[in-house]
């Protein structure tokens, strides 16, 4: 049975924005499935309304066969969410966190208390299990969220931005707590990151969203694969020609005299384009020849969202994201 | 549907996360027992002094006590739309929405809370009122009735409240609002003076008023021992907890949306 099944799905805000355009796909049972795209480009969106937060202006969702927006309760008893923002209670502790959430979960209360001294020792939060939250650093509080998912057990796990705000080292012990919560118990994740290495290593398929329309999905091999070719990043100094001839590649992305060029085969093309640009007055410095990364794969595909203002944006949700954190 | 089982632990469940909280930092629940306190110790022996202010022979200080509680469960469960407001900003809301427990779980646990605080304010200006020797009548019935009566206008206006932040949607709209609410209530009120001494105007406005209904059968318990209108004031702040109830379970998703 599959885990999700969106269909059409729309969303129209009430200011008139349209931030979901007729989305649909699938994400398979025991899958773990990445949600990628530039800010604003719909996924949280998207989550909102598959776990029932938001109400599609058209189209449908269902989460193993129910209906999300018929039978919501029953669809969030299946679910675990992991907000974009942290969202822990500061005011508890950690272990008053994991058992409220447990409780307002339904777990049998023969478990409970088991499964939650589990979820803090592999969490490494026992000694800590008893410090109000407000206390924790950033990263506990996150791991203390993706504990929730190990004491409730949901058949499907959102996780919106799990690694943001995350040291490194941080970073891959979630990956790998997530890596494992989809291995030990089966646990069907939907994942949305900006982080195309984080996203190759953890998704088993993802789609990449811009504008609120699924532009391309696939498996990450399949994704590069489609790609075609090699990536050629060109060094250049000097002003830039308007484009290249389409028979020598296409530009993927071009910023500050480091122009990135995907060939059919790369080594043939080095010598090409050199000609081709040194023909137009442009110097260049140095060229390297590289398989095609996710990167390229998303710089290709949500290129049209990604100007000065999403940027903007950016840094301006990040800092609200710290001041939440401060409180 | 929701088992009734299921509803009633959630409720229960919001309620203990209210009260978790107060247990680790409860410096503001004393906080919120002084201004009641001022106005009994302040205002109450003021004008204690005056004869006749009270009708049927009470003090000055008697006829304000039910008065004075009444307003400050009042001032304590207006408060409740400003934390969901505040939760909702920290992403708390979303989480507790995102749970399989019902919408109403989440209304009626918060609003069960604001009972426990207003309780909490009863004891407190209880507790006063024994210290300073105002003459109540401490009948463990009546008592009791006071503190159901506590309960449920507590509940009334949290969710009252909670209804409210859902349209409102920021902190300072529900600061401003709460006070526009709650000044207008206690002075339009019969909980510091008796009606009879209100312009003719206010009069109107006080028949129409839940805080004198509430203050009246507080009064009924606590001072003069006629129930006669206990039934309606009671079958009416049930009536409208309920309908509050419904309302904020209905409206509170707008909040995060
Ligand atoms: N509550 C809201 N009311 C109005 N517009 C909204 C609301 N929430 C989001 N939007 C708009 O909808 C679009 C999609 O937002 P969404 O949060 O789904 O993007 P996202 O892909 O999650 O972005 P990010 O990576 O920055 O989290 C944006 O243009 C955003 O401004
Ligand atoms: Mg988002």
């Amino acid at each position: 049975m599959r885990a999700i099944e969106a269909r059409s799905l729309t969303k129209v805000y009430p200011g008139g924005t349209k931030a979901v355009d007729d989305v649909s796909f699938d994400v398979e049972e025991g899958e773990i499935f990445g949600l990628l795209g530039p800010n604003g480009a719909g996924k949280t969106t998207t989550i909102k309304m598959i776990t029932t937060l938001a109400r599609p202006s058209s189209g449908s969702a269902t989460v193993f066969g129910v209906d999300a927006s018929r039978s919501p309760e029953q669809v969030r008893q299946m679910l675990g969410f992991v907000p974009q923002t942290i969202s822990v209670d500061g005011d508890l502790t950690g272990y008053e966190n994991l058992l409220i959430f447990a409780k307002l979960f339904f777990v049998e209360r023969g478990q409970r208390k088991a499964r939650i001294s589990e979820a803090l020792e592999y969490f490494g939060l026992t000694e800590r299990a008893n410090d109000l939250v407000k206390h924790y650093s950033g990263g506990m509080m996150r791991r203390l969220e993706i504990a929730q998912a190990l004491v409730n057990r949901p058949r499907l796990l959102f996780l919106d931005e799990p690694s943001i705000g995350l040291d490194p080292y941080s970073r891959m012990q979630v990956i790998k707590q997530i890596k494992e919560l989809n291995q030990n118990f089966g646990t069907t994740i939907f994942v949305t990151t900006h982080d195309m290495n984080e996203a190759d290593e953890l998704c088993d398929r993802l789609a990449i969203m811009n504008l609120g329309k699924i532009a391309v999905s696939g498996s990450p091999t399949e994704l590069k694969k489609s790609m075609g070719g090699d990536v050629l990043t060109v060094t250049v100094s000097g002003g830039l020609p308007d484009s290249i001839p389409k028979e020598l590649g296409s530009t993927i992305s071009s910023e500050e005299g480091v122009v990135k060029i995907l060939t059919e085969d790369g080594e043939r093309a080095i010598p090409r384009i050199t000609d081709y640009l040194e023909g137009k007055g442009t110097l260049v410095e140095s060229v390297s020849l590289s398989r095609p990364t996710l990167d390229d794969v998303f710089m290709k595909y949500a290129k049209a969202g990604i100007t000065q203002e999403t940027s903007f944006r950016e840094a301006r949700s990040a800092r609200r994201s710290i001041v939440r954190h401060g409180r | 549907m929701t088992s009734p089982q299921h509803l009633v632990s959630s409720v229960l469940t919001i309620a203990e996360m209210e009260a978790r909280k107060l247990r680790h930092d409860s410096t503001e629940l004393w906080m919120r027992a002084v201004q009641p306190a001022l106005w009994l110790l302040i205002f109450g022996e003021v004008f204690n002094g005056i004869r006749g202010l009270a009708p049927g022979g009470f003090s000055y200080i008697q006829f304000i006590a039910p008065g004075v509680l009444a307003q400050s469960v009042l001032f304590v469960s207006i408060f409740y739309g400003i934390t969901i407001v505040w939760e909702r900003d920290v992403g708390l809301l979303t989480k507790l929405l995102s749970t399989p427990s019902p919408r109403i779980a989440v209304v009626v646990g918060k609003a069960l809370a604001a009972g426990v605080r207003g309780v909490f304010q009863g004891v407190m200006i209880f507790a006063l009122a024994l210290i300073i020797g105002v003459n109540l009548r401490f009948d463990p019935f009546d008592v009791a009735g006071v503190f159901i009566v506590v309960v449920l206008f507590a509940m009334c206006f949290a969710s009252l409240s909670m209804t409210l932040a859902s349209f409102l949607k920021t902190r300072d709209r529900m600061m401003g609002i709460g006070q526009a609410i709650t000044i207008p209530l206690f002075f339009g009120s019969n909980a510091i003076y008796p009606v009879s001494l209100m312009p003719a105007w206010l009069q109107v406005i006080s028949a129409y008023n839940p805080l004198s209904y509430v203050v009246d059968a507080m009064r009924a318990m606590l001072l003069t021992g006629d129930y006669s209108s206990l039934p309606l004031d009671i079958f009416a702040l049930v009536l409208s907890t309920a309908i509050f109830i419904g309302a904020a379970s209905m409206v509170l998703k707008r909040l995060i949306e």
